[in-house]
């Protein structure tokens, strides 16, 4: 039982790490960054070549960002800001720059899996059973971006504008805000995330030019049930990763893979706001 | 119905275009057979092979390119009804043997199955209200669930290894060849007919204004569903030829992954073209085929370059690129007629009271509408017959517009009754609400784009005259409400004319004549003569009082013009903070001090904003 919501808050962590950059595209932008996945993947890679380097495997969350960010703005300028008025196109655009980026990782590392060093191995006893440390660490630093993020959007001067963009993005424009340096930050920052959140995976799994597809149909599921808001996503990772441990753990694990898929989209039919208030 | 041939003049248009370009088909067709009966001889064995594999392809991306290109769902899903094509091919024939019988069931199962997987996902996707967004994620979610349930099938669907080695039809290269090629010809020219005939004028409506169709009365989820289903029957049948051409079937045919590459091919070949992601689809993939094995990841990338490049830079693709290019330096012979119709009369009686009907036109009782804890519309309730031209007055964010959208949509208010000609709209969506007599025009002119005036006219009419799938009509028949303002709004002689060309004053004329082509016998106009010049005004008003008068309309106005409200309303209703303050005559209206108090409150506010 114990094991049982260890695996559902660490899940959550995890899930919650995964799209929180996300959702801020989304927030902001209200399109779902295709490239997502790919950024986790740079995020991944990035923990590999932190690896390969010698360097200490906490390094990696650091370096991760870095070059999540600066692949963000890249994209951010040459891809989406053209597509400004045409979302359904920016969405395209951004699953083709998956592609790129994909294709690319794999003629720089080449195409086969490979392992990353955990920062952290090993157990710990936890309330009368022992669970993998790394996995508790990960809640830790789930819980601090979910600090920062919150800290960035409600107690900075771009946090504010941020916000009014969120809410009314022609009002807030109307109003002076340079909503296209909002949009510029946003998506640099949502995707320094993703490389984050691909650095803090790696050492679960493994690294491959694929690593990032699996993850992102959930995290787009769970962007989608959770409107614009950080809490309504920490609510929605709970209850559905929740399921998936559930699921996975008494039912079979390729049901438990899909549940998040299957419920989010049945919730959103039903609820079309999802964990949102209103 | 009595037709009669209208005078008005302009639009007589070249009967013989029709058959015009019916002979072309026709040509077109023959040409396409003919290269696809010699191919077998003349290509290489490598490309036959290819292009065989292709060709099913080819059908599938016919069918993103409808429901993308044409109807505005962008959808990465339509690999899993080829996926499921395969599969009942694959399946049938490894677990029981190949025969004619068999193979006749497995294509049953194939439709069959897609059919049933279509419908689920169209009720999922396909709802009043539902996002774009939404169902291009639900789009994505279908080909997961199924490669995973592949997966779990275990020995029975061969799991992520796939099903190879069955028996199959014993038919040569050639043979399959000519079957791929006249499949993929015939489907494409089915679908060049659709597309060009009303059905598909009304799916481009579809993309350009949603709304506008449902408040036209036409079921948009059920339009869209259906069409999913029709699609899928398509999809599933090139997976069955597929996997009886290539023995072998694997989770990947049915995965996202070919479901986005289906989405490059339809963008780079130009969507909305057919032709175009046909031929993309084809030139792509026998790239592939050529290109992959010398140079394995650059390949792929190059592609994923293209696909970025287009997107951004020609978004209408690669091939109608190529057309503008070389149509601009050889400037065609054949000048592009726009495309106009025959007006024609329709002698049905505009508006009126149902027959047989003794019940008020509308019936509000005690409508409420909150936004959370902003109260919108308090406990609103009146009553209008038949006959009345009955204004809606009040100060911006009086709730005039809102009480008008709880009216004509039935989700909309938070509690209370509304009865359109006796029938409760309970949660009903628009579509339901224009079918108990509502017609209602939008604040701003709400039109569509790139239709014509006259597609425009005729998708109002899609309601009361199921549109053709095969013939675009060349009449257009409209009720004389209608008629009468395209006519002395001198629509008809811009008939052949996109919407998005048309002057402000021109839309607004036109979007009140498709209101009036759906026969309503409760109107509600939200300012219907905004931004229109002062005889226009008037020549509206006249319409207005006629169809009231005459026709026995029961006609709700939004207006901030005082002047004009007098001039045509037979009573009016003050609305003020979301509450009807006054319901009386206009004389009464007009007296009031209340109403000149609310009113020089605006003035005052007005001015505040104005000087912040």
């Amino acid at each position: 039982m114990i094991a049982l919501l260890l695996d559902t808050v660490t899940t959550a962590a995890i899930l919650f790490a995964v799209c929180a950059g996300l959702l801020l595209v989304f927030g902001v932008m209200k399109i779902i960054n295709f490239a997502h996945g790919a950024f986790l993947t740079v995020g991944g890679y990035s923990a590999l070549a932190v690896t390969q380097l010698g360097l200490n495997p906490w390094w990696s969350l650091a370096f991760a960002f870095v070059i999540g960010g600066l692949c963000g703005m890249l994209v951010e300028r040459l891809v989406v800001r053209p597509l400004y008025a045409r979302p359904l196109d920016a969405i395209l655009a951004t699953w083709g720059l998956g592609i790129i980026i994909g294709q690319i990782i794999t003629l720089v590392f080449g195409r086969d899996v490979k392992f990353v060093e955990s920062p952290l191995s090993g157990t710990v006893g936890l309330l009368g059973t022992t669970y993998s440390q790394y996995r508790l660490a990960v809640v830790a630093i789930a819980v601090a971006l979910a600090g920062a993020m919150a800290w960035a959007l409600n107690g900075t001067r771009l946090g504010l504008l941020t916000r009014a963009v969120i809410m009314n993005e022609n009002l807030a424009k109307g109003l002076g805000i340079n909503s296209t340096l909002v949009r510029f930050f946003s998506f640099s920052i949502g995707a320094a995330v993703a490389g984050l959140a691909g650095a803090l995976i790696t050492p679960l799994s493994s690294v491959d030019p694929n690593m990032g597809v699996p993850w992102l149909i959930n995290a787009f599921m769970l962007a989608m049930v959770s409107g614009m808001s950080l809490i309504s996503l920490a609510a929605a990772c709970l209850v559905l990763g929740g399921l998936q441990v559930v699921v996975s753990t008494y039912g079979n694990p390729i049901l438990g893979g899909l549940t998040i898929v299957l419920v989010a989209a049945l919730v959103l039919r039903i609820r079309p706001q999802g964990f949102a208030r209103e | 119905m009595n037709r009669t041939a209208s005078a008005s003049p302009a639009r007589a248009r070249p009967r013989g275009d029709r058959s015009a370009e019916t002979r072309w088909l026709a040509l077109c067709v023959f040409a396409a057979l003919l290269l696809v009966f010699v191919g077998p001889y003349v290509l290489p064995p490598f490309m036959v092979n290819t292009l065989v594999r292709a060709f099913f392809y080819a059908a599938v991306a016919l069918t993103v390119d409808i429901l993308w290109g044409y109807t505005g769902i962008l959808t990465f899903g339509q690999s899993a009804f080829f996926g499921i094509g395969a599969y009942a091919a694959g399946l049938v024939f490894t677990h029981m043997g190949f025969s004619g019988a068999n193979a006749t069931m497995a294509l049953a199962a194939a439709v069959g199955g897609a059919i049933i997987v279509a419908l689920v996902t169209g009720w999922l996707s396909f709802y009043h209200g539902a996002t774009a967004l939404y169902a291009s994620v639900v789009s994505l979610v279908l080909p997961i669930v199924l490669t995973q349930i592949i997966f779990s099938g275990g020995s029975f669907t061969g799991s992520s290894s796939g099903l190879s080695g069955y028996p199959s039809f014993d038919l040569e290269v050639e043979t399959w060849f000519w079957l791929g090629g006249g499949f993929l010809t015939l489907v494409t020219a089915a679908a060049w007919i659709v597309v060009r005939s009303d059905f598909g004028r009304l799916l481009v409506a579809i993309r350009e204004n949603e709304s506008r169709c449902a408040y036209l009365g036409i079921d948009i989820s059920r339009i869209k569903i259906a069409l999913l289903a029709a699609l899928s029957v398509i999809a599933a049948a090139a997976g069955f030829g597929y996997a009886g051409y290539s023995m072998v079937v694997s989770p990947e045919l049915a995965g996202f992954t070919f479901g986005t590459e289906l989405v490059i091919w339809v963008a780079l070949g130009g969507r909305g073209t057919l032709v175009g992601p046909v031929l993309g689809t084809l030139i792509l993939d026998v790239g592939t085929a050529y290109l992959s094995g010398d140079l394995p990841f650059v390949w792929k990338l190059i592609v994923g370059l293209a696909f970025v490049v287009v997107i951004i830079a020609l978004p209408k693709g690669l091939i109608p690129a190529l057309v503008d290019l070389v149509s601009r330096m050889r400037p065609s012979r054949l000048p592009t007629v726009p495309r106009g119709a025959d007006l024609v009369a329709l002698d049905v009686p505009t508006g009126g009271r149902p027959a047989g009907s003794g019940s008020p036109a509308v019936e509000v009782s005690n409508v409420v509408k909150h936004f959370g804890s902003l109260q919108v519309l308090r406990d609103i309730s009146f009553q209008a017959s038949h006959g009345e031209l009955l204004s809606l007055v009040g100060p911006n964010g009086a709730g005039k517009t809102t009480l008008m959208r709880c009216l004509s949509d039935g989700g909309e208010r938070s509690s209370g009754q509304v009865r359109i000609n006796g029938h409760d709209i309970a949660r009903r969506p628009p579509h339901r609400c224009v079918a108990f007599g509502l017609g209602r025009k939008f604040q701003t002119a709400n039109t569509f784009d790139t239709l014509t005036v006259a597609e425009s006219l005729r998708i109002a009419r899609t309601r009361l005259e199921p549109p053709s799938m095969r013939r675009a009509s060349g009449e257009l028949a409209l009720p004389s409400a209608a008629l009468q303002v395209v006519r002395s709004t001198g629509l008809d002689r811009h008939l052949g004319e996109q919407c998005r060309y048309l002057s402000h004053g021109m839309k607004q004329a036109l979007e009140l004549a498709m209101v009036l082509a759906l026969e309503p016998t409760v109107l509600l106009l939200d300012e219907p003569t905004a931004g229109l010049t002062k005889p226009e005004r008037t020549m509206i008003g006249n319409i207005l009082v006629e169809l009231a008068r005459d026709h026995a309309m029961c006609i709700l106005l939004i207006e901030h013009d005082l002047d004009f409200v007098r001039d045509i309303s037979s009573r009016v209703i003050v609305l003020h903070h979301g509450a009807i303050v006054l319901d009386g005559s206009v004389q009464e209206v007009v007296d009031s001090p209340l109403v000149r108090e609310i009113y020089s409150g605006h003035v005052a506010a007005s001015l505040g904003e104005v000087a912040t």
